[in-house]
């Protein structure tokens, strides 16, 4: 099958489902507040909404363009539409694409990567669906049987051991990018700690491809000569 | 916050409304599911790998859920059951749920969870979390489309160029998020530097002894378990 064939059988009906679900995502999203209005008639006022929303969207704004676009190489077309209604990206759905990538040994770049990534996001929402709808019935519950040490434990660290984790686990396919993917990020934090995050994502992102291609272009006028 | 916010809050009725977008997520989830493993047959992908690979998906995720989970319990007593279940259920994760919230109760000068804090001042947080998500929703929703052909252009048909900018750019995406930790130093430093060190010397131990391979679904698990208990033990 040809690169024209696939994308007529497989991208073609990814955009379809993901252009559908994403856009009924937007609607249902404020479900719960016209709830309140129908039960009770309390809406907020047009003024406070645009307010609200436009205080919201000063602190995150520019994260609504720049992480699908910086996610993108990663995560691929299908993978890009559900990670991005189901969130949890570098937690979740992220590392479920790369390890189930990893365990098949499919090489990435692919049809076949971008099947098996698919498949893998899909495990990993089953799973974090489940996770928070136990966590609704039974959470507190579950929580006062535990230790604190064991709940502050979790919650603190476990975020940083997976990002940790994943960075290993690429840095052994390449660990001269490795430097580079790890350097600008924290060095960006460590001269200019005021930073916004958007600006350190992009710049850790595409600096580590462009850097990558100098030395891929390296490479190959070695291998050339 | 009011006895009469944490009723409504809390309510069966607002219960059914989270429930919309929960189970829109697990709908796409298992559409795209059918349609890889229809897709599969089509390219001679083993039908073996697909489970495979859909299973990795599944055991991967436990442990960043158990975290999630915790997480979630905290937020439940903050926005109420049905709505921390929503907001987890979909893009936004925990602060940023939390940070919209607040900003909602900002906007119309209420103390966040407050004595102050009534039904209008809920209903503004709703609408700021709702506002604040749909930020991705509609980019991704709109324009996902329009980024596979920039990639294609940008990897101009090279399939070796291709895979080196995946894992590029997969390496600059978990640098930025790791780097916040290692900044941050004490605990979290050590947790994300004992991942990371589990998690390669898992690697090379499998790639010396085959017979470990069938660890390998679990090494993420390991590495983060692992990371964890350092953390607490060190710090």
């Amino acid at each position: 099958m040809n690169k024209k064939e696939f994308h007529e059988v497989w991208s073609k009906p990814v955009i379809k489902i993901g252009r559908t679900t994403l856009l009924l995502s937007v609607l249902l999203s404020f479900v719960p507040v016209l709830y309140l209005y129908f039960t009770h008639g309390i809406f907020p006022e047009l003024s406070t909404a645009l307010k609200a929303w436009g205080m919201i969207a000063s602190i995150f704004g520019a994260m609504y363009f720049v992480e699908p676009i910086s996610y993108y190489p990663t995560l691929g077309l299908a993978g890009t539409y559900m990670s991005f209604l189901s969130g949890n990206i570098g937690n979740c759905r992220l590392p479920a694409a790369a390890m189930a990538l990893d365990v098949t040994e499919t090489e990435s770049g692919t049809p076949e990567a971008e099947i098996v990534s698919t498949l893998g996001i899909s495990g990993s929402i089953v799973i974090n669906i489940i996770g928070t709808t136990l966590c609704a019935f039974i959470g507190a519950a579950v929580i006062k049987i535990l230790p604190d040490v064991v709940v502050s434990a979790l919650s603190t660290y476990t975020a940083p051991a997976i990002f940790g984790a994943m960075f290993g686990s690429f840095a052994m396919k390449n660990p001269k990018l490795a430097v580079f993917g790890m350097g600008i990020p924290v060095g960006i934090r460590l001269v200019a700690p005021q930073t916004p995050a958007y600006i350190i994502i992009i710049s850790a992102v595409f600096g580590t491809i462009l850097i990558s291609r100098l030395f891929y272009n390296a490479e190959k006028k070695k291998a050339a000569k | 916050m009011s006895q009469e916010v944490v009723k409504f809050a809390n309510s069966a009725g607002a219960w059914i409304t989270a429930s919309f977008i929960v189970i829109l997520v697990i709908m796409q989830a298992i559409l795209y599911a059918r349609h890889a493993f229809k897709t599969a047959e089509k390219i001679n992908l083993d039908k073996k790998v697909c489970n495979k690979a859909f299973k990795v998906g599944m055991v991967t995720s436990i442990g960043p859920v158990i975290a999630i989970f915790i997480v979630m319990v905290g937020l439940m007593a903050v926005i109420g059951g049905p709505m921390a279940w929503m907001r987890l259920s979909i893009i936004g994760a925990a602060p940023t749920e939390l940070t919209a919230a607040q900003v909602g109760a900002e906007a119309i000068g209420v103390e966040f969870g407050g004595a102050d804090y009534d039904l209008y001042a809920l209903s503004v947080s709703w609408w700021t979390m709702a506002a604040n998500g749909i930020g991705w929703l509609l980019f991704v929703g709109l324009f996902a489309s329009r980024l596979e052909p920039i990639r294609e252009k940008v990897s101009g048909n090279d399939a070796a160029w291709l895979a080196v900018i995946t894992v590029a750019a997969t390496l600059g995406a978990f640098g930025y998020l790791t780097s916040q930790h290692i900044v941050a130093g004490g605990g979290t430093l050590i947790s994300a530097i004992v991942g990371a060190v589990v998690m390669v010397a898992l690697g090379i131990a499998m790639e010396k002894m085959p017979k470990l391979r069938v660890l390998k679904e679990y090494s993420l698990g390991i590495s983060m378990l692992v990371g964890v208990i350092m953390a607490v033990l060190l710090s």
